[in-house]
């Protein structure tokens, strides 16, 4: 007990050491392209003026970056009015700019600043040749076209200001399905999908020859880009992002989205180019940007360190509560169905649950990893004691063994192949959930899949993904190992039978 | 005063009655075979002794006390415990299962080592058997072993449930030789349970036969053969004993 106590105060503080300083800001944003690089022209700004700055690119979605500043996560990150309205306050009509920063100061404490300057409102795009073949000029057209295959992103399709409402307002009877938004692009240039929805500032609109259907009932609201700041956040700190209020067009934000999905700049790149061309830098600092492999190096770092510190946890919880489920046969069915019903929670749902409680971060990915790692070892150290030959069982109490000493020099040894392979199984499956924990700011080997995703950017995506493969391998390797070491063999070979 | 005894002893198992109303003394330092066709309470009457089992009515008797249920583990260390089927410990080697009990109780190795060697050496095991594990033995090694290990502390009770059942008729005529010498080299309380008449006369002084769950006669072989208490014990010494 002492040693799980330990174990999560580690987690705590590795979780809360980084943040660092109190004086660092926090910048967090969604996990899109547009959203990486106003976080990260926010971000090269307040460095200019001389503030310490921390990075949280990537969140998982408008609910986990809000909740990640309700809760001081983050200090602020780029927002679009129309979303704020709907997802956020879910008010029933439309309402100005004014009354938006109104309702937010007044009821989470937060300040709005004021625009970017442009509106990246929601559009449905198809392929232009395909617009020109059927006709199709506005989203009324569609309603004549039922064959045509619809994806959506998940948040629009349940977003009330996205799908529902388009599909009333324009009585589209097509049922849509869900994609993550950076695989539409991909499916429609492979013409396994031919509509989807988009945002009109996005470079890939360019990229892919997209035509925008024209909104000619005016269903879609506004999307004004601005800073979203968390309250009582240093007054100094809100003028310097002010500042950035009115300096970017419509056309302007299209060509820096571009800049990175067309010409594969980076966002910081993009974000200094800007900054430099809106005469917004006071000082020239060259950036300096860490190479490919130490990057790589400090996520594999990072990977294992969310992975095994979960495994560890689940260890010792799940194999003390696997025996309890053995001895005491009156709790083995709901305990096991706890730990079921944990595994069928999709990961990044369970992601999701753990910001409230423990925010964003390590901490949170590591209780997500850590209840996920549970069922395996939990099942497999109950199924195996329980196995036992009975008469093995019964010689060791009848010799005269107490039994402590029968739990822990015959039962336990007995289990051990089987327990192995569950701690095993739970080892892999983190190190592939873990990839995951880049959606709520855990950092790992899942941050360039994230990031890949969002830019529709394969070689990212495999940046992460072919170490964590490569992780997954040699964790199976190092259990083979153990098993060798810590097992006599013709145990094992029983196992296998 | 008799080891080991029960006293007005019932023991259900559901509805079904394992044993009745069983008032049995049994005699120190000889082999008393338990007998009688399977079901009528033969094993049930050994776990009885060492706390495996316990009375629904009645008191069971060992070391001349009643048994104290809250301490059996120290009762058990002091009865020798063997079962068919052996339940040799097999991530242990041959040392290990045999020396197990003594390294529990903290014996310094070289007392451990003596031992071993001892017990190996008297019933007949090659000392370089010592680090292989059970899977590695014939049957025959495999219950001599089990006849080491619940022998190690020396015990003054031994309880052998049909401990050579499962064993061919060559290598069980030469355990059951082994047997006899080891009890004529020291003279122990044996309850041996088997199904096998020619065993039990072969082997124990004593005899003892159940049918369903009542002692139906008690007594040494010659005066149960001679006097049989009553037809089922007739027809089942024939049943056995003709071939």
């Amino acid at each position: 007990m002492r040693a799980l106590i330990i174990l999560l105060m580690t987690a705590l503080l590795l979780g809360g050491g980084a943040n660092g300083g109190s004086r660092t800001v926090v910048v967090g944003s969604k996990h899109f392209n547009e959203g990486y690089i106003l976080a990260e022209i926010i971000a090269q700004l307040l460095e200019d003026r001389g503030v310490r700055v921390a990075r949280k690119f990537g969140l998982g979605g408008t609910l986990i970056c809000f909740e990640a500043l309700k809760n001081g996560e983050i200090d602020v990150y780029p927002e679009y009015s129309g979303t704020l309205a709907e997802a956020i306050l879910k008010l029933p009509r439309r309402v100005s700019y004014a009354e938006l920063q109104h309702a937010l100061k007044r009821r989470f404490g937060m300040d709005l600043l004021e625009s970017f300057g442009f509106n990246n409102t929601y559009a449905i795009a198809l392929r232009r040749k395909l617009a020109e073949q059927r006709g199709l000029k506005t989203i009324s057209d569609l309603a004549k076209f039922p064959d045509l295959r619809i994806g959506l992103s998940y948040e629009f399709l349940n977003r009330n200001d996205g799908w529902p409402g388009l599909a009333r307002t324009y009585g589209l009877a097509v049922r849509p399905v869900g994609i993550e938004h950076g695989l539409a692009y991909q499916a429609i240039r492979e013409n396994t999908l031919d509509v989807t929805d988009v945002y009109t500032t996005d470079g890939d609109i360019r990229k892919f020859d997209l035509f925008l259907l024209e909104d000619d009932k005016d269903y879609f609201s506004q999307y004004l880009a601005a800073p979203l700041v968390r309250g009582g956040v240093d007054e100094r700190i809100t003028a310097i992002v002010g500042e950035l209020a009115g300096t970017i067009t419509d056309d302007q934000v299209r060509r820096l989205n571009a800049m990175v999905i067309l010409e594969g700049k980076s966002f910081a790149e993009v974000a200094n180019h800007f900054l430099g061309e809106a005469g917004l830098l006071t000082a020239e600092r060259p950036r300096v940007e860490e190479s490919k492999w130490v990057s790589l190096l400090y996520r594999t770092v990072r990977h294992l360190e969310l992975t095994f510190i979960a495994l560890l946890a689940g260890i010792i919880v799940a194999i003390p509560a696997g025996i309890l489920v053995y001895r005491v046969r009156a709790i083995s069915r709901p305990v096991m169905y706890m730990a079921g019903l944990l595994q069928t929670i999709p990961s990044i749902a369970l992601l999701a649950f753990m910001i409230p409680i423990f925010g964003i971060g390590v901490k949170p990915a590591i209780v997500a990893l850590f209840l996920y790692s549970l069922l395996p070892i939990l099942r497999n150290t109950a199924a195996s004691l329980v196995s036992i030959d009975p008469v093995l069982k019964k010689v060791s109490v009848g010799m005269g063994l107490t039994p402590g000493q029968s739990l822990r020099y015959i039962e336990l040894p007995l289990a051990a192949p089987t327990i192995l392979a569950g701690i095993r199984t739970a080892a892999v499956i983190n190190i592939g959930t873990a990839t995951l924990a880049a959606f709520i700011g855990a950092g790992g080997l899942g941050e360039p899949i994230v990031t890949g995703l969002a830019l529709n950017n394969t070689s990212l995506i495999l940046e992460g993904a072919i170490p964590a493969a490569i992780l997954a391998i040699l964790t199976e390797w190092a259990f083979e190992g153990l098993e060798k070491v810590l097992i006599p063999r013709h145990l094992l070979q029983r196992v296998a039978e | 005063m008799a080891q080991i005894a029960l006293q007005n002893v019932s023991k259900l198992y559901g509805d079904a009655t394992a044993l009745q109303n069983v008032d049995l003394t049994f005699t120190n330092l000889v082999t008393t075979a338990v007998v009688g066709p399977s079901g009528s309470g033969k094993s049930t009457m050994l776990q009885l002794i060492n706390g495996l089992v316990r009375p629904d009515q009645g008191q069971v008797f060992a070391f001349g006390k009643p048994i104290d249920y809250q301490h059996l583990p120290e009762l058990r260390l002091q009865i020798g415990y063997a079962v068919q089927g052996i339940g040799l410990f097999p991530h242990l080697t041959v040392e290990a299962n045999i020396t197990l009990l003594a390294r529990l109780a903290r014996w310094d190795a070289e007392r451990i080592k003596a031992r071993t060697e001892e017990l190996m050496t008297l019933v007949n095991l090659p000392l370089s058997y010592a680090l292989r594990y059970p899977h590695e033995l014939s049957g025959g090694e495999q219950q001599r072993v089990g006849l080491c290990r619940a022998m190690t502390l020396n015990p003054e009770i031994f309880l052998l449930d049909e401990p050579f059942g499962a064993l061919d008729p060559i290598t069980r005529n030469e355990i059951q030789r082994e047997f006899l010498h080891l009890q004529g080299s020291e003279a122990r309380t044996i309850i041996l349970v088997t199904h096998d008449l020619r065993e039990a006369l072969k082997l124990a002084q004593r005899l003892v036969v159940l049918d369903r769950g009542c002692v139906v006669q008690h007594g040494t072989g010659a005066e149960i053969l001679e006097n049989p208490a009553n037809g089922f014990i007739r027809s089942f010494f024939q049943s056995q004993l003709d071939p």
